[in-house]
């Protein structure tokens, strides 16, 4: 009995150390209080890659930083993207050849060059510990 | 509304398409070999032999307001400014830009009051300009040039070195470049202002912002300004401004040029010209400009696009050619359109701009000729060379879209590395005056200036750089005698680096 007790109590602290991370990103240098910012979280380049967010979070937007937390998240590899949402229309405003004009960013800080950022340099992984990563807002 | 999602159907990327240029670009962009050190090395020792290069040497040097030596009478009845833009910075640290037309904009002005003539400059403080300014160095690639680890480009904006053209809108200057947004520069003291967001306090909101602006807007005589902008899918995006700069009409042409250099256009009082070079990009080939290539077998097309309504009506197919520039185009009663050209035979000149940031002489170099083109309504094309070693071409103002019998270029007589002939032809009765300036100069674009809003009268104006003195003088010439030379001359005390284009601004 004892034995199995302890191997019941190990699974369940495993699996509550495994699901149990967060991932925090600290959006900084928005330019303003209007509108709000939308993110979306994805696991894995696949998902990326086919457009499949995993969870998606939003908040006022707040000029100067603020803070989106992902939450109960397992182990793995995680990107995210954001916009800024002045308009609040829940779209990604572009110009007509399709050229954002509203501010956007990438976990892990990731730029885009002569297009959108790379999975690669977006992605963050969680190996049994919370993770913290930032963006600054691109305008 | 409705017009915007119609436009915003033609749109071929998604939102995360973010900046229009070949994967190419951004392959080159990326690469990590940085030869900026060796151009400068090369051009430094040329410049020990060939004292002419100063002219493309670049500056680092503001010019703050100093009064001109004056030759001849300044005529009384020119009174306002000359503002002329072109790339001007070109080196940081111990590099060099590849060509010329990736340095950093400057504005030149020169004043006119009360009988004498007074020069300032600066440089257009763009995003760019400053965050490179700031450590000293390039931070990020040009076209052409490669600098190691560069900064990423998110929009056109990061890289706008507003360095090819200047206009006067609504009472500010806008300096123009060719892939980007205007940007608004104070009249008072030429400070840098801000990225004009060209859909602002009209219908079309932001949907404008970011798309290219090019260097060669055409001002109406009702004072409307039209232009295009080219995106790399071969999209062309025309623009109606009213004299106030507020975007009355947008549209989206969709071609297949993938020329990639799509300059300068015309219009007529009732059409668009977009004239299509026989260009192709070689995606084989690293760098921008190095990259375009002149392909014989290619038409040169003209599009021909309705002013109302911002459609295309009609297309035609002229032999090969490549052309900078144009000076006006007009239309008979029958629908006949006439244009001319400093039309090339190669996109050589192109890469002229190359060798020259090395401190090279060009060995052999195909010039453009003055050509006149005829499209007739049947859909036949006729064309007439009438004149050699033509660019810059200019008109009066007031005959923008209408028509024109007088064409002021500058070409090269006596020496190939730049221009020292202005010439004036009559596009009606062929007649042709000049005026050599000679090999010690180094002659830029010059332009008409009429203070009775009369073809043929008042003045033609430019500027040039005497080598032997390191000086650049602007001149005067009166437009009827043009080969007499100039009627004035006004001495800087220094030289300013040869640029692109400018025009006068008229004090009322």
């Amino acid at each position: 009995m004892k034995i199995k007790l302890t191997i019941a109590t190990t699974l369940l602290t495993l699996s509550a150390n495994v699901f149990s991370h967060s991932l925090q990103l600290e959006i900084r240098e928005v330019k303003s209080n209007q509108g709000k910012i939308l993110a979306q979280l994805f696991k894995g380049e696949s998902n990326y890659q086919a457009n499949k967010p995993m969870m998606a979070q939003q908040s006022m937007a707040k000029e100067g930083t603020l803070i989106l937390t992902f939450s109960n998240l397992e182990n793995g590899e995680y990107a995210i993207r954001y916009f800024h949402d002045e308009n609040s229309d829940n779209q990604l405003a572009t110009n007509l050849i399709g050229i954002p004009t509203e501010g956007y960013g990438y976990s892990n800080n990731a730029k885009g060059n002569f297009g959108p950022a790379k999975y690669q340099d977006m992605k963050v992984s969680i190996v049994d510990s919370d993770v913290i990563t930032h963006s600054t807002v691109i305008y | 509304m409705e017009r915007r999602q119609a436009l915003k159907s033609l749109v071929v990327g998604a939102a995360t398409t973010m900046l229009p240029t070949t994967e190419s670009i951004a392959a080159f962009m990326l690469q990590e070999i940085d030869s900026l050190a060796e151009n400068k090395a090369l051009f430094d020792k040329a410049l020990l032999n060939n004292p002419k290069l100063i002219g493309f040497q670049g500056t680092h040097q503001e010019f703050s307001k100093t009064r001109l030596t004056i030759e001849g009478t300044i005529p009384k009845d020119i009174k306002g400014n000359f503002y002329r833009n072109g790339a001007a910075l070109f080196e940081r640290g111990q590099q060099r830009y590849q060509h010329l037309f990736e340095g950093d904009g400057m504005i030149q002005d020169f004043h006119f009051n009360n009988g004498e003539i007074y020069h300032r400059g600066k440089f257009v403080k763009t995003h760019k300009y400053q965050q490179e300014q700031q450590v000293g160095k390039f931070l990020y690639s040009g076209p052409d040039s490669r600098v190691a680890n560069s900064l990423p480009v998110s929009t056109p904006e990061t890289i706008n070195t507003a360095n090819t053209n200047i206009i006067p809108v609504n009472g500010e200057l806008w300096a123009l470049w060719e892939a980007g947004s205007p940007v608004a520069i104070s009249k008072e003291d030429l400070s840098t202002l801000e990225y004009v967001n060209l859909g602002k306090n009209s219908d079309y909101g932001n949907t404008l912002k970011g798309l290219a602006f090019s260097a060669h807007p055409k001002v109406e005589a009702n004072g409307d300004i039209w232009n295009f902008g080219m995106s790399h899918t071969g999209h062309i995006v025309l623009y109606q401004l009213n004299a106030k700069g507020i975007t009355r009409n947008v549209n989206l042409i969709k071609t297949s040029y993938r020329g990639g250099m799509l300059h300068d256009f015309l219009i007529t009082h009732k059409h668009i010209l977009l004239i299509l070079p026989s260009l192709e990009k070689n995606n084989t080939t690293s760098g921008f400009f190095n990259a375009i290539e002149f392909n014989d077998a290619l038409p040169m097309q003209v599009l021909v696009v309705d002013k109302a309504t911002l459609t295309l009506k009609k297309c035609f197919d002229l032999p090969s050619g490549f052309a900078f520039h144009y000076g006006n185009a007009w239309e008979e009663s029958d629908g006949s359109i006439h244009f001319d050209a400093s039309l090339y035979s190669s996109v050589d000149v192109l890469h002229h701009m190359n060798t020259l940031m090395k401190g090279l002489n060009p060995t052999s170099l195909s010039t453009a000729k003055t050509t006149l083109f005829t499209l007739k309504p049947n859909g036949t094309v006729q064309h007439d060379y009438i004149g050699e070693n033509s660019e810059f071409p200019r008109i009066n103002e007031t005959k923008v879209g209408l028509r024109n019998h007088e064409l002021y270029t500058i070409g090269s007589t006596e020496t190939m590395l730049w221009n020292d002939t202005i010439s004036n032809y009559h596009v009606s009765n062929g007649k042709i005056q000049q005026y050599i300036y000679g090999k010690d100069f180094l002659v830029e674009e010059h332009i008409a200036v009429s203070p009775t809003n009369k073809e043929g009268e008042g003045y033609l104006l430019g500027t040039a750089l005497h080598v032997p003195s390191k000086r650049t003088c602007l001149n005067i010439f009166d437009v009827k005698e043009l080969s007499n030379g100039p009627v004035c001359r006004a001495w800087l005390p220094y030289h300013i680096p040869l640029g692109f284009h400018g025009n006068f601004v008229a004090t009322t």
